[in-house]
């Protein structure tokens, strides 16, 4: 007899938990009739950016895992990944040997990045976010300071090309063009006009295996159960502090390879500001596929690369269409990832205040029948 | 009970307290600016020019780091959502110029015109911010984000017309940086200015922003202002002392984010430009690690933090590409601004927050 | 027991660095890129003049790299240390093209542009002689860059 309000709540439980996607979906829906793309255009984008991209966000999963938030850090490991590409591309090693030496070159650099992440997140628990906001600030600072006074004069860079002309320091841009898409073009196959990048695609998917077993491994349990309540995994035997470095060094390294991929497919460094929205776009992408700051799983980051996509791609021209300025559509969608992110932070503070105040009012009912029964305990 | 077990402390712990609490890198800030006005006649720069310069800096911004104390009162920690109040002021500002004030009227009605966008964008974000205590950093972070990008739109469609802000060619949308000349281009600046030699001082900046400072010092010790304070050292206690914690905190934001909008207004005076678009991005982030290099930490601040991190701040930030150009012919002024800047926020967010919150 | 885990723990990392710097090796060799130039430009060696041929065709992986008639350079971006080509020399004009199958040149590590000058290479001269180091002639000043850190910059136009 219940049956009937039940389908009505769980349909609006539904709603509001998607809030986010269904949002974007509809966006999308108008956007895209819009902006005059043909669909053939639409999906190769979205397949090559689906390549280039997914194996960064995959890597904010595992801080969100181990009850970090959104890993605005992952920075740190972009500038890790752009760090080795400079060094091997001032070595000349080309094509995928170069990718796969970068990305050697790229781990004890995320590693150390990662650490120092991690040790400062867990001198600011409770407000992980901000700091590893900050973090990612404060580590571009001293990036800068590598690539622009000591790369050079410390650490040997030979080549002209990548060289400022005063003699120390970096470009603004680095060019791949050795390193352009060979592991997008590598065993890539085209299907009905679609270019898909089946080795990239092999990478994100391996990569997709490994967070799905790793949740299964004793660490990747440590991680849930940290993730829940770090004074209960405590009383559990397990050593937090160092759970949560070890998670965020993952996420870091990880980071630095993603970065790899997604310049290979750019085809050059922008080398002082590549990494600076990266962490942002990313995680505009994981929340829009519906994940919050406590859950995210790889069907978000799937479906939020897609949509996140389809609306960056259809946003600029559909704004000059409508409004007669192409810089609408640029600042709209700009607009959009920071709404997101807002709307998503707050449906996740809402959701977590009112969960403590309704386990508060459980405590203090727990408390009154517990001091009843005592007070009844004590008269008899 | 456990009260009486406090003991008095010997002078030592006291000394060692004292140094804990000032804050290692506030000492190295604070040395390394000391350092750079001893070298500063040694690499050729004028003494006096150099003082001015801070002086100077110190007054366009000194407000915009004052808007911080409320918000830190009332425990919603570092107003990362400064741009807030700052689209307040833009709005104020070009609203004034564009019904054709000029002059000193042009700054008066910029304030006047960005007060009540000032309360009702702040009553807004109060709002939010006290539906999600305990997160309020990253979502006033983000606040100001989506509200900069937002207006960056309202910028090209919103109907302006006024011949000085427009783009020449288009007719409409407004242009990325608008000269204040005519309107209230130096106008605090130039009341009772002191220039002797290669030293100017703009007085009427300076006076403007002691009235609001020294306001700012009378509320904090009136009967609202102390229960504000109570609500971010202790809620729980304040809630039973009967002061409506939420009220307090909306109070305190629509405080900070009025704070701002004069601030951006006093800033444009002085720099002489109204930036727009993308340029109130990351303003917050100068004016809360001004006041954390002031002294003040998440949950505290006074109106000397202000000063003193202001001066520090500015001081560090005019100071360093004259000498640094000088001395090892490198300009490293930007990369030492952004690690010293950034790495204040970072050790004030990595100490443990005493008192009420969490 | 406990002992025995983690110093196979050790041994395990151990052996995953050395097999990472392994592969990172693997990567020098194989990877290094060079810049290839073939010449068909007359040379002067010991008072000898080497003419320039009438026409030389390259081929790379099965590729016509570049059709050179005389005093052309042909270019071609070559990963790893081995460099081969099958050429189609015509030496005088009418003569008949004589085919050279997968000619292989080591490349010197150090060396970014390698230029390989054929009728040198064919007329059996010392191998200094045919292979040179490339050098670019930058004739222009070099341009100061501006460097530009703002984070801003990129921000409305970038993609992702």
């Amino acid at each position: 007899m219940n049956n009937k309000p039940s389908v009505g709540k769980r349909a609006l439980s539904f709603l509001g938990d998607n809030l986010v996607p269904i949002m974007f979906i509809i966006i999308c829906a108008v956007c895209i009739p819009v902006s005059g793309f043909s669909a053939s255009y639409l999906i190769n984008e979205i397949v090559t950016r689906m390549g280039r991209n997914i194996f960064l966000i995959l890597c904010l999963l595992i801080p969100i895992m181990s009850g970090m938030g959104l890993n605005f850090g992952m920075t740190l490991g972009a500038m890790a990944g752009e760090i080795a590409l400079i060094l091997v591309s001032d070595w000349q090693i080309w094509g995928i040997p170069g990718v796969v030496l970068a990305m050697i070159v790229s781990i004890p650099i995320a590693l150390l990045l990662g650490f120092f992440c991690g040790k400062l997140l867990n001198m600011s628990k409770g407000r992980e976010m901000i700091t590893s906001y900050i973090i990612s600030f404060f580590f571009n600072g001293l990036y800068q300071l590598l690539v622009l006074y000591m790369m050079g004069p410390i650490i040997p860079i030979k080549h002209s090309s990548i060289k400022l002309p005063r003699g120390y320091g970096i470009r603004n841009t680095v060019s791949l063009l050795n390193m352009r898409h060979c592991l997008d073009d590598a065993l890539a196959i085209t299907v009905g006009g679609v270019k898909i990048p089946v080795l990239t695609f092999v990478l994100i998917g391996l990569l997709c295996l490994f967070t799905v077993w790793f949740r299964k491994t004793k660490l990747g349990q440590d991680m849930r159960a940290v993730g829940q309540d770090m004074d209960v995994a405590r009383d559990a035997g397990i050593n937090v502090e160092k759970t949560r470095i070890i998670s965020i060094v993952m996420s870091t390294v990880l980071a630095g390879f993603g970065m790899i991929i997604y310049l290979q497919n750019m085809g050059n460094i922008a080398t002082y500001s590549s990494h600076s929205q990266i962490g942002m776009f990313c995680i505009a992408a994981l929340l829009v596929g519906g994940a919050s700051v406590d859950k995210a799983s790889i069907g978000n980051v799937f479906l939020g690369v897609i949509l996140f996509h389809t609306m960056f791609i259809v946003a600029p021209s559909a704004g000059a269409k409508i409004t007669g300025d192409s810089m609408i559509g640029e600042y709209f969608r700009v607009f959009v990832s920071y709404a997101i992110i807002t709307i998503a932070l707050v449906m996740y503070e809402t959701k977590k205040r009112k969960m403590k105040s309704r386990l508060g009012l459980q405590l203090q009912a727990d408390q009154a029948a517990e001091e009843a029964a005592g007070k009844a305990g004590a008269q008899g | 009970m456990n009260d009486n077990t406090l003991q008095p402390k010997s002078f030592g712990e006291r000394l060692r307290e004292g140094i804990a609490s000032f804050g290692l890198p506030r000492l190295i800030i604070a040395a390394f600016l000391l350092l750079l006005f001893i070298a500063a006649p040694f690499v050729g720069a004028n003494f006096l020019t150099q003082i001015s310069n801070v002086v100077n800096r110190f007054s366009w911004n000194a407000i915009l780091v004052l808007a911080m104390v409320p918000m830190i009162h009332s425990g919603c920690g570092l107003n990362f959502g400064l741009p807030l109040g700052i689209i307040s002021g833009l709005l104020g500002g070009t609203i004034s110029i564009e019904l054709g004030f000029t002059g000193a009227m042009s700054f008066v009605m910029a304030v006047v015109i960005a007060t009540p966008f000032a309360i009702v964008l702040g009553a807004g974000y109060g709002w939010l911010l006290n539906k999600i205590k305990g997160g309020e950093m990253m979502i006033a972070t983000y606040v100001g984000f989506s509200s900069v990008s937002f207006m960056c739109m309202m910028w090209l469609l919103l109907p302006y017309h006024s011949p000085t802000m427009v783009w020449g060619f288009a007719g409409k949308g407004l242009r990325t940086t608008i000269s204040l000349e005519g309107f209230y281009d130096k106008v605090l600046a130039n009341f009772l200015p002191i220039n002797i030699g290669n030293l100017s001082i703009p007085t009427g900046t300076l006076l403007f922003f002691a009235v609001l400072a020294f306001a700012m010092w009378a509320f904090l010790h009136t009967k609202t202002g102390t229960a504000m304070t109570a609500v971010g050292s202790n809620p729980t206690f304040a809630k039973a002392a009967g002061v409506n914690v939420d009220k307090m905190r909306l109070l305190s934001v629509v405080l900070s984010t009025w704070l701002a909008a004069v601030g951006i207004l006093v800033y444009e005076q002085g720099f002489g430009f109204i930036q727009l678009y993308m340029a109130p991005f990351y303003m917050a982030l100068p004016a809360v690690s001004a006041i954390l290099i002031g002294g003040a930490s998440v949950n505290k601040a006074s109106i000397a933090n202000v000063i003193i991190g202001t001066f520090l701040f500015q001081g560090i930030v005019t100071m360093t590409p004259t000498v640094m150009n000088s001395m090892i012919h490198m300009d490293m002024s930007e990369v030492i601004r952004v690690i010293a800047s950034q790495g204040m926020i970072l050790y004030a967010l990595t100490r443990k927050t005493e008192g009420g919150k969490k | 027991m406990k002992k025995k885990t983690s110093s196979r723990g050790i041994l395990f990392k151990v052996a995953a660095i050395l097999l990472l710097l392994i592969i990172a090796a693997v990567m020098f060799v194989i990877g290094r890129g060079h810049t290839v130039y073939i010449d068909n430009k007359s040379i002067d060696y010991n008072g000898e003049t080497y003419k320039a041929y009438n026409r030389v065709n390259v081929y790379v992986n099965g590729e016509r790299l570049a059709k050179l008639g005389a005093r052309e350079r042909g270019k071609s971006v070559n990963i790893g240390q081995e460099f081969k080509m099958t050429i189609e020399v015509t030496r005088e004009k009418g003569d008949e093209a004589e085919t050279l199958e997968d000619l292989t040149f080591k490349l010197p590590y150090s060396w970014d542009g390698i230029v390989i000058n054929v009728p040198a290479y064919l007329s059996n001269l010392p191998q200094e002689v045919w292979m040179t180091e490339f050098v670019a002639q930058t004739t222009e000043a070099p341009a100061e860059e501006e460097v530009n850190t703002d984070e801003l910059d990129e921000f409305t136009l970038g993609d992702f």
